[in-house]
């Protein structure tokens, strides 16, 4: 799999001049009006944009978790080529009257579809850490529901493979570890010996810091010999096979204990993945409540939950917004860490450039609904080219002092927008031709791109 | 100095709990010269907001003095008395100046001559009152002019702060967030105030929102001289809008001093920190990330609060048995664990462990082993042998004050102490 992601060049998520409107009593608000982006595999991608700019619209949109007064009115999403949100655009098209209750009902069909996805391939991170965090539920729960219902095969593997594995075998392991390290002739041992669920438990131990390597080994050591109850053993088994959960409704009481065994599992690995983060005392953290927790930690496992399943896609909807700036540095940290350890794609949503700036490969800036200039990073902070980009930059105060300008004027009402550009109304720039259509995206350097007449189009 | 406070303190108490008070400001030195901008820098919970309000007496101090439009020289001798203990000769010049206890008519003609803005600009305007009466409060409330002159005010205000005179009919709801801001400003300026407290006046605005405001602040400090008190976490707002920069962490100011010194040369470990913490877009400095949280203000750490997650912290900075007692025990536990069958730790005091079934010797090298990577084994003062165990000892801490590094600047470290300086030099 993690080879299929470096050769794969198409992009991960692709929008095509996605238009979307909420129908409220008080009119229709355009949220989205014609986005069209990329997520390319491996990259981190920057999304900034002002409130009210449609950004956080946008992610929700990737992950399907949309309202039902939402309409889709034009545009697809395809996530990895699958265009999920087709029966409510088509819904539309067909319907002479939107009602929400109708996309509603279609939602659910999207949803059931989706839900095989997330958590899996694509996952998000909210922005309030307070508030995404159930606070009747351990934490440590809370990481193991994404595991037990998005990836039960490989708890069972993990939890057999340690019922499986003989001393001689956690003997032999520690001798490879010793002489080669974790590499091909680990995998290879486990492989012969049918104990692959033990990998990731070997190489959690094996890379930890803090201990003594005799510590490190004895740990290993006791990866062994851990009897399961015959009942469960079937069943675990048929689950490692297929990676989905079988239906316990005649056998509640073999279900339960099934289930147990599963999620003792699953804390376990998520105490592991916290140790991975820097999360002290991990083994205790995952008994914890959220409320014992400050907010850098919540954080923090709500980015474990995100992570946990190794997912293609992760959306980071502004993580650290609501963090103050020492506890923000350790997040940018984590992300930058995570980026390296784990070969995943990520959109990072934020309204300050500046932390963009500090994470992201490609950045994209949204006004109004609309994508108006997307390029590499350097790209945008060097030489900015939509007139709006170059205002922002200006209007942002940085250690070193310089004169800001504001940008005069307010951002357009969604519910009636201006016919053309969308910011034509505050532009400095502005010609004939803004007022009337709608600047498509021009390319304006290596990989970059802006809607704006000034760079193409007919001029006058 | 148009204020000064001297020891301002303000703990909360915690209803239902006896003795437990969360101490959100702790002995504050602060002062603020006419028409100068002063900033206030901190993470949440560090007090700023607090310290705000009681200078304007929204709050009552627990303890301290707060000193309104005192002359330079008078606060001089107001310190000296302080210093030498000397209570008549303080208390004299208290009572001219003091606002802590002012009451009826005196409180609200204090009040005319002070301003606040609140963060957020949603909740702080209310909804069923027209602007034009939000903004007239003040005046009214303080009986600062007429109601007849005040409507004029009002529309005098509207345009100082660049809003239409036609908002004066309209309700808070229709107003976007910038619109709003500026008429929290309006009621903020409206008794031409000597002094504003702005307590992140931006932090609820967008970029191209917040540079306008920031705009019409500065304008409306040349033009009436107002001195301003700017609460906020952004240092980049700060180091763009004030004079002088007060940072404050766990309720303590740790470094005060002109605006280019702080940002451009901070000394206090934890200035340090926040400033390299800070999101750059052309990054220019080594980014220190802090270990762990802020401290809880119910449990502050001894010695200097930031010792904790400091990373150059000194033996003496306040470590106690308590913090040391896990480091060892993890210490014991993960790595050491074959050197130490059956070890127990008691903790005998604030500044003394006993480690059972230790040898000291065996415990002397794991700590000089460990000690780059925690910085409370370095609090260790000796170990000595009882028997079959382990004695530990402490150094005594010491609590650091603001010390004066040039007229302007005064760092809460115990690194720019004479005395300790010499004890532990560093290579």
């Amino acid at each position: 799999m993690m080879e299929n992601r470096k050769h794969d060049s198409s992009p991960i998520v692709k929008i095509e001049n996605l238009h979307l409107h909420y129908y409220t009593r008080r009119g229709i608000y355009k949220a989205l009006n014609g986005v069209n982006l990329e997520i390319r595999r491996g990259e981190v991608l920057g999304v900034a944009g002002e409130s009210g700019c449609g950004k956080s619209t946008l992610g929700r949109a990737i992950m399907g978790i949309i309202p039902r007064n939402a309409a889709i009115v034009e545009g697809k999403i395809l996530v990895d080529g699958v265009d999920y949100l087709k029966p409510l655009r088509e819904y539309f098209k067909k319907a002479k009257k939107f009602k929400p209750t109708k996309n509603q009902d279609l939602l659910k069909k999207v949803n059931e579809e989706m839900s095989k996805i997330r958590g899996q391939k694509i996952s998000m991170v909210f922005q309030e850490p307070m508030t995404t965090l159930n606070p009747l539920l351990t934490v440590g729960y809370q990481i193991s529901e994404v595991l037990f219902y998005h990836n039960p095969g490989l708890l069972a593997s993990r939890r057999l493979a340690r019922a499986r594995a003989t001393k001689e075998d956690t003997k032999n392991i520690v001798k490879i570890l010793k002489e080669e390290g974790e590499g091909e002739r680990l995998r290879q041992y486990l492989k012969n010996r049918n104990i692959m669920g033990l990998e990731d438990q070997i190489i959690s131990i094996w890379r930890r810091k803090e201990l003594h390597d005799l510590k490190k080994e004895q740990m290993i050591l006791e990866l062994c010999c851990e009897p399961i109850s015959s009942m469960a053993r079937g069943y675990l088994e048929q689950i490692e096979k297929t990676n989905s959960l079988p239906k316990f409704s005649k056998l509640p009481i073999v279900g339960r204990i099934v289930k147990r065994e599963l999620l003792k599992e699953a804390f376990k690995k998520s105490a592991e993945f916290l140790g991975l983060l820097g999360i002290p005392d991990p083994d205790k953290v995952v008994y914890m409540y959220p409320h014992e927790l400050s907010g850098g930690q919540r954080q923090r496992i709500v980015i474990t939950t995100a992570m946990i399943n190794n997912p293609n896609l992760v959306i980071l909807d502004e993580p650290t917004s609501a963090l103050d700036v020492t506890i923000q540095a350790q997040i940018l940290e984590l992300v930058k860490e995570l980026k390296e350890k784990i070969n995943s794609t990520y959109m990072f949503i934020s309204h300050d450039l500046s932390v963009l700036s500090e994470v992201s490969d490609r950045i994209a800036i949204m006004y109004a609904g609309q994508v108006v200039e997307v390029g590499p990073k350097s790209a945008i902070f060097n030489s900015p080219k939509h007139p709006y980009t170059q205002m922002l930059m200006e209007a942002i105060p940085t250690i070193e002092a310089h004169e800001l300008k504001g940008i005069k004027g307010e951002v357009p009402d969604m519910r009636n927008p201006p016919k053309g550009c969308m910011f034509y109304p505050r532009c400095p720039y502005a010609m004939p031709i803004c007022k009337e259509k709608r600047p498509p995206l021009f390319k304006v350097g290596e990989d970059h791109y802006v809607a704006c007449y000034l760079y193409g189009g007919e001029k006058k | 100095m148009i204020i000064a406070a001297r020891k301002l303190t303000k703990y909360f108490e915690i209803k239902g709990v006896k003795n437990a008070f969360i101490r959100a400001v702790d002995d504050v030195d602060i002062e603020i010269k006419e028409g100068e901008i002063v900033g206030l820098v901190g993470e949440s919970g560090s007090g700023k907001s607090t310290l705000g309000r009681l200078l304007i007496r929204l709050i009552d101090p627990t303890s301290g003095e707060i000193l309104y439009n005192i002359p330079d020289d008078e606060l001089e001798e107001y310190d000296i008395a302080l210093e030498n203990n000397d209570e008549k000769a303080a208390k004299k010049i208290a009572d001219k100046y003091s606002i802590t206890r002012l009451k009826g008519e005196d409180l609200r003609r204090f009040r005319r001559n002070v301003g606040i803005v609140f963060q957020d600009p949603y909740s702080s305007l209310d909804p069923r009152w027209k602007i034009e009466d939000i903004i007239a409060e003040p005046i009214i409330e303080t009986k600062a002019m007429k109601p007849e002159e005040a409507k004029k005010r009002v529309e005098e205000l509207l345009d100082e702060v660049e809003l239409p005179r036609e908002f004066k009919n309209r309700f808070p709801h229709e107003l976007s967030g910038g619109q709003r801001q500026r008429v929290a400003l309006a009621r903020g300026i409206a008794t031409f105030p000597k002094l504003v407290i702005l307590d992140e006046p931006t932090s609820a605005l967008d970029v191209s929102v917040q540079a306008e405001i920031l705009e019409l602040l500065r304008s409306l400090r040349k033009k009436y001289n107002m001195a301003m008190l700017f609460i906020t976490h952004n240092i980049s707002v700060v180091s763009y809008m004030s004079d002088r920069i007060f940072v404050m962490y766990a309720g303590k100011i740790m470094e005060k001093g002109y605006k280019n010194d702080v940002i451009k040369d901070p000394q206090h470990p934890y200035t340090i920190a926040l400033i390299s913490a800070v999101p750059q877009i052309k990054r220019t400095m080594q980014r220190i990330i802090l270990k762990g949280d802020p401290p809880n203000l119910l449990n502050l750490p001894k010695g200097c609060r930031f010792h904790p997650r400091c990373p150059v912290a000194l033996p003496v900075c306040g470590w106690t048995a308590n913090e040391l007692k896990p480091t060892l025990e993890f210490l014991i536990e993960t790595k050491y664990f074959t050197e130490f069958p059956n070890v127990s730790i008691e903790i005998k005091g604030e500044r003394e462990l006993i480690v059972n079934n230790a040898d000291p010797e065996k415990l002397r090298q794991v700590v000089n082993a460990e000690k780059e990577n925690a910085r409370v084994l370095l609090s260790i003062k000796e170990i000595a042998s009882n028997g079959n165990s382990s004695i530990i000892r402490l150094h005594e801490y010491k609590t650091p004050k603001l010390y004066k590094l040039s007229n302007s600047r005064e760092v809460y470290c115990l690194l720019f102490d004479p005395t300790i300086k010499e004890r532990f030099k560093q290579p």
